[in-house]
């Protein structure tokens, strides 16, 4: 029975306390990187954000197109605030490589060989993602607008579908990118677009005829100005 | 500043010299309505000005109309003719396409151009789709910057009292309480200005943006405002015109021009903020009574606009827009028999939207955009109230805005003002 409980529990567990004895530096070193690596690159963003914005950086940019650009992501408060976030970033990307390979094993050093190797891939279909969102952000809120000052009844309904379909086509980008799921996705976002194309275009021609028959009357013949047409606004 | 010249145009210029007087034409397919203006400006200038040297500049768009071909056919009648002396240097006319953007702006530059280049002392620019011009205006525009050495005239109309709508609830009033001068018509369309004002604009940068657009008229009138050049007005009497542009959107429109004046904002910051009250400026000119033309407006229309706005945009107008602003905004889109927009929830609006504008808090062209369904609920409740109104009652009405907006300057200025503290703040939490 002594013999038993010493094979059952006590041998395991100093086979465990053993490996936990060898495994407990790389840890603690581990520990140590993401901490303080982590701190540094937050301080490394603070730092950079006050550089810039003692430097003007801001306003330099608000003079070319790029401030545009910037305003258009919906993510970043100001251009300062975008360059410290990437940087901040990149520094965690490299906080997280630096603490694989402290954990010097065959296994993390496959792992870290094939994080690699997967990392241009990931960084592209992270971009992927981000452009989509900024993209899917900035259109849907277009056809809002233009929609709303056109006084379609949908608008609201007309914008997040734009913002729908421009987001699934970015993650099945960005999910081909990272080789998940290629012909599944493939075949569900082709059935999603083909039904939200289907679904919109009977929409439009059961609900819509009337404005379809406008548009195209307009197109083809030009019609005299209807009464609030005469009504100068400058 | 030559490259704004074809070499056909450069060898004519060069051919011609110098001019006392040019006057611009911006047109873009306006065949029907471009001879009439030309024959005006024509008998104008032989009536007025005889003993001047002339020169007439149409500025084209790319008309597919045959316009360019209209204003070099456009014969002056022979019986008014009789009734004035013959100019003493014969009237020499350039018909140019423009170069740039396509756009008003883009058009004007290139009749700024010519008169720098022809050492003019005067240069006026009249809209091509006129129908009320008369050879008067010609003077009335040029005689002030000619004998009275004034740099900018803008011209004064009679209007209807639902005509030009964006100039009355937001150019006019923004423009006097911003620059302290009260031009009832900044964006009017008509212009006199000197050769060294018209120099001046040629200095500026701004051609790839609005202003080469449909923003050009406010442009002008507050570069010259702002830059201390001496202002005036001339009574032109009414104002009948074709539709400014039948391609154009409201949309399109109100961005530039709104847009361009909030960019002046920002241009002229510290000029506005030193600036205290308004005052009139000259105008000369005989002011007459003069019946306008009835204009059909759809008030439902643009109510219906102005609820949809508030209902949709909600998402958009919380990024930037002050709680008590949002609550009223939503106080006069609810189901009601009375209508009303009232003027300080207006002008606290437009100066929230201002200050957004400054502190980038949204894309600006979506900015601009989101504040079209609030002016057509405005301009709907502005329509509602003066229903029953006469002209004169409207323009009390019109004094009683400006006073609000003069009254809630410091409200801006504090917005405006917050930009910098905002970014300190922003440093500090992150």
């Amino acid at each position: 029975m002594q013999r038993l409980i010493e094979r059952a529990f006590i041998e395991p567990f100093h086979r465990l306390a053993e490996l936990a004895w060898q495994v407990l530096p790389a840890v603690v070193t581990v520990m140590v990187i993401l901490v303080v690596g982590g701190f540094l690159a937050w301080l490394v963003r603070r730092g950079v954000y006050h550089l810039l914005f003692a430097a003007h950086f801001n306003r330099r940019v608000a003079e070319t197109r790029l401030a545009r650009a910037i305003d258009r992501t919906l993510i970043f408060r100001s251009p300062a605030d975008c360059v410290a976030r990437v940087v901040h970033g990149a520094l965690w990307l490299v906080i997280v490589l630096l603490a694989l390979a402290a954990v010097d094993t065959t296994l993390t050093q496959e792992m870290l060989t094939r994080f690699v190797n997967y990392v241009p891939d990931l960084v592209t279909a992270m971009l992927v993602l981000l452009l989509g969102s900024v993209i899917s952000k900035f259109l849907a809120r277009s056809t809002l607008l233009a929609a709303v000052n056109a006084q379609w009844a949908g608008a609201r309904l007309l914008a997040g579908a734009v913002r729908f379909l421009v987001m699934t086509l970015a993650v099945v980008v960005a999910l081909e990118q990272v080789r998940i799921g290629r012909t599944a996705l493939l075949v569900t976002f082709a059935i999603i677009f083909a039904g939200v194309v289907i679904a919109a275009a009977i929409a439009f021609g059961l609900g819509g005829r009337d404005i379809a028959r406008q548009w195209l009357e307009k197109r083809v013949h030009s019609t005299p100005p209807q009464d609030e047409e005469i009504f100068h606004h400058l | 500043m030559d490259n704004l010249f074809p070499a056909e145009l450069k060898a004519r210029l060069d051919e011609i010299g110098a001019a006392d007087l040019v006057v611009g034409i911006p047109s873009y397919n306006n065949v029907r309505t471009i001879p009439h203006v030309v024959r005006a400006v024509v008998a104008g200038l032989a009536k007025y000005f005889p003993e001047r040297r002339a020169i007439l500049v149409n500025s084209d768009g790319g008309s597919k109309d045959g316009t360019q071909q209209a204003v070099l056919e456009a014969q002056v009648d022979t019986e008014a003719l009789l009734q004035v002396a013959y100019p003493v240097q014969p009237l020499q006319r350039i018909s140019t396409p423009y170069d740039g953007l396509p756009g008003k702006g883009s058009a004007f530059r290139t009749i700024f151009a010519v008169a720098k280049r022809l050492n003019a002392r005067a240069c006026i620019v009249v809209d091509s789709d006129l129908r009320s011009i008369n050879p008067d205006w010609v003077e009335l525009l040029a005689r002030p910057i000619l004998d009275r050495d004034f740099d900018y005239v803008a011209p004064f109309y009679l209007r209807h009292k639902y005509d030009g709508t964006i100039t009355n609830g937001i150019i006019y009033p923004l423009t006097r309480t911003l620059f302290g001068k009260r031009i009832r018509q900044p964006i009017g369309g008509d212009f006199g200005f000197s050769g060294r004002l018209a120099a001046r604009y040629l200095e500026k940068d701004v051609w790839n943006s609005d202003v080469a657009r449909f923003g050009v008229d406010i442009w002008m009138t507050v570069t010259a405002i702002a830059e201390g050049f001496r202002v005036s007005q001339a009574y032109l009497g009414a104002k009948l015109h074709d539709a400014k542009d039948p391609g154009a959107d409201l949309t399109s429109m109100f961005c530039q021009v709104v847009g361009s004046l909030f960019s002046l904002l920002e241009t002229y910051a510290s000029v506005w903020q030193h600036t205290n009250g308004s005052e009139a400026v000259p105008m000369f000119g005989f002011p007459f009574e003069v019946s306008v033309e009835p204009i059909a407006v759809n008030v439902e229309r643009m109510m219906k606009g102005f609820v949809q706005g508030v209902t949709d945009l909600r998402d958009i107008y919380q990024t930037f827009l002050s709680h008590g602003t949002l609550s009223g905004l939503a106080d006069c889109a609810a189901p009601r028999d009375d209508f009303h927009f009232p003027d300080r929830l207006w002008v606290h609006l437009i100066y929230e939207f201002a200050a957004a504008w400054h502190a980038r808090e949204l894309d600006r062209e979506h900015l601009l955009q989101s504040l079209v369904p609030l002016y057509l609920g405005r301009t709907a409740s502005f329509v509602l109230e003066t229903r029953e109104s006469s002209a004169r009652e409207v323009e009390q009405r019109m004094e009683q805005l400006c006073e609000v907006f003069e009254g809630e300057k410091p409200y801006l200025e504090e917005l405006w003002n917050q930009l910098s503290k905002k970014e300190m703040s922003h440093a500090a939490s992150d």
